[in-house]
């Protein structure tokens, strides 16, 4: 049962693509999966590739539906929500971060987050001030101005989380954050990543098939034969 | 405008963007710039040149008004009336030594070059000092082309009635040229003196009165209810004024509709626009972009590229349209026979209501257009973004 507490909450989803483009038997890749994420709380994702980890978050997410089951995040069923209100609910409530950065190219990394702010509902200048002092606290009060061809891997990646992060969301969904990067800066956004969600009370769902990395979160979900299990 | 958007807007404006995407919008705005400059360029010129040709017309053949009275009558007074002149005419053949031409002979007081008049045409006076005792005739230049005579030399003319042949020696005292050989080619200028002490009854004789061609059907109706018979030149040459009123009309239809596939065009560059920013589309939707918000940056950047275009395109037009004179003029001075119909010699009027309707069908066109183009943004998903990389 759905409990008034749970920030994300799924029931019995499953999903499955259709095998070609043509259609055909379809691949089941989730079938009756159960989630639940409440507020603050870190939860990671593993399994092999291909399982349904990256399908399984845009589920959650509401970017993707699902075939059965049912999707609830609050007190919402984004099943029943209309695009305009899912766009809504993730410029506000949602945090994202990707392998890619995905930042805009012509903007600059101020811009990019301030970007996020005004769709956010911010005003112009109250844009600017939260995006420099996000920028500020993932370290990158120097490169406001650099666009994302003058910044590093890891600079991109730590402006996408300032991005993710702006709106102050309940939650942020994390696809192989530090996919990549090399180890060091792999090690270096992931500690930013959980400091400022801690620092923040934001909750997580980090998928990723770094053990080390998902030994960090509170719960540790593994994908087998089209469903989770809970294995830390 | 919501903050998202005019950012967007300002950036696909490419202001504050790099040096490529500048150059894509300078690229873009010179295009439909040169387009909108060659579709106002070439409706000055129609417009110009048929109102050219109906100013000579009515200046020189016809006068805007024709009277036909049984004697001199006091004329009314109307503050729009610029002259009243009286004016004998016969149909004539005028002889040179080896060939004749058929042409009407109008017979004019010293009042009537005026102004406006021989702003219509250029004299040639002859710098023979001795003077001759016969009559004077100025005639075309191009009808001393087709005569094979030249100034001083002698014509006769000859009147046709019913009753009887008069032939009469003169003599070319001076020649002109209106630019418009449709016209000059058979006219032919006397004194109305000469005109009426030798033809006497076989001269028409009327009133020309020249007006503002926007008062004309008032001043007609003026003279209607004063109890004379007026026509106007249109009504005169109803062929002519009504092949200049469709041509006009016909040029602007092709305009308008060189207008409309520009305006597809300026959705097809929208369309351009996004299928290059998918990426980017999409990962704005991702992170909860409304597509209307991003569907009106991208209308407005394209509509401002449009409006800069077509203001530009409309001044360069006009600019293009005031160097043609001098053109004109040179391409008329080797006088190519197939341009002997086209009237090469015309002041440059720029038609306001024409460029405009061409603007605003222009814009209009590219707003609706534009707008239903951007509908595929709606249709971008926010998960394409992710699966790009
Ligand atoms: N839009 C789609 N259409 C068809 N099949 C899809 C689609 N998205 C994913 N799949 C398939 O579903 C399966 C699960 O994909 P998913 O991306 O969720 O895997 P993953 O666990 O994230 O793998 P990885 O660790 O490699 O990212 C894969 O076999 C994939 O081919
Ligand atoms: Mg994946």
């Amino acid at each position: 049962m759905k409990r008034s507490t749970d920030l994300v909450y799924l029931h019995q989803v499953s999903k499955s693509f259709p095998a070609t483009l043509r259609g055909g038997e379809p691949i089941q890749i989730l079938e009756s999966v159960d989630l639940t994420v409440q507020r603050s709380r870190a939860i990671a994702i593993t399994g092999n590739s291909g399982s349904g980890k990256s399908t399984l978050l845009q589920i959650a997410a509401g970017l993707m539906g699902c075939d059965h089951g049912e999707v609830w995040f609050e007190h919402e069923k984004l099943g029943e929500m209309d695009n305009r209100a899912l766009s809504a609910l993730r410029s506000r409530r949602m945090g994202f971060i990707f392998q890619a950065s995905l930042l805009l190219e012509d903007f600059t990394a101020s811009e990019n987050v301030e970007m996020a702010a005004m769709i956010g509902g911010s005003s112009k200048g109250e844009a600017r001030d939260k995006a420099h002092e996000i920028l500020s606290l993932v370290g990158l009060s120097a490169r406001l101005s650099h666009r994302p061809d003058q910044l590093s891997g890891g600079e991109k990646q730590r402006v996408a989380i300032a991005r993710a992060l702006v709106n102050e969301p309940a939650i942020l969904f994390a696809d192989e954050p530090t996919g990549s990067l090399d180890e060091g800066n792999a090690a270096m956004v992931e500690d930013l990543l959980f400091s400022l969600v801690r620092q923040k009370e934001v909750a997580l769902l980090l998928v990723t098939h770094n053990l080390s990395f998902a030994r960090r979160c509170d719960e540790i979900h593994r994908i087998s034969e089209r469903n989770l299990e809970v294995i830390g | 405008m919501n903050p998202v958007s005019r950012l967007l807007t300002l950036r696909k404006l490419g202001i504050g963007a790099n040096r490529a995407a500048r150059r894509r919008v300078i690229f873009n705005i010179v295009l439909i710039t040169l387009v909108v400059s060659i579709l106002v360029l070439a409706q000055i010129f129609v417009v110009s040149m048929s109102r050219g040709i109906a100013d000579k017309w009515a200046l020189l053949a016809d006068g805007h008004l024709q009277l036909y009275v049984d004697k001199r009558q006091p004329m009314i007074e109307h503050p729009s009336i610029e002259t009243i002149d009286r004016v004998g005419e016969v149909n004539a053949l005028l002889y040179s030594p080896d060939k004749n031409q058929m042409v009407r002979v109008k017979g004019v007081e010293q009042s009537y070059f005026n102004d406006s008049r021989l702003a219509q045409l250029t004299i040639t006076q002859s710098e023979n000092a001795s003077p001759s005792t016969l009559a004077k005739i100025m005639i075309s230049t191009t009808l001393a082309e087709r005569l094979a005579v030249k100034i001083d030399d002698r014509l006769a003319l000859m009147l046709v009635s019913n009753d009887a042949i008069r032939a009469q020696l003169c003599i070319i005292g001076a020649l002109y040229d209106t630019g418009y050989h449709e016209l000059d080619e058979q006219l032919v200028f006397c004194d109305l003196d000469f005109l009426e002490h030798l033809f006497t009854s076989g001269v028409t004789v009327y009133y020309e009165v020249l007006t503002q061609e926007r008062n004309l059907e008032t001043v007609k109706g003026d003279f209607e209810r004063a109890g004379y018979m007026a026509t106007t030149w249109k009504e005169q040459n109803p062929a002519l004024s009504g092949n200049l009123e469709t041509s006009r009309q016909a040029v602007l239809a092709v305009m308008v509709a060189v207008a409309i596939l520009c305006g597809y065009f300026i959705s097809e560059l929208s369309s351009q626009m996004v299928e290059d920013d998918k990426a980017r589309i999409a990962t704005l939707h991702l992170i909860g972009a409304q597509p209307q918000v991003v569907r009106r940056a991208y209308w407005t950047a394209v509509m401002v590229i449009t409006t800069v275009s077509i203001a530009l395109g409309t001044a360069l037009g006009i600019l293009f349209a005031r160097q043609l004179p001098p053109l004109l003029a040179t391409i008329a001075a080797r006088s190519y026979s197939a341009l002997s119909f086209y009237l090469l010699d015309f002041p440059i009027r720029v038609p306001v209501l024409d460029l405009s309707i061409i603007a605003s069908v222009l814009f209009c066109v590219s707003a609706v257009s534009v707008h239903l183009s951007l509908r595929r943004v709606s249709a971008i998903d926010a998960l394409s973004c992710v699966r790009f990389d």
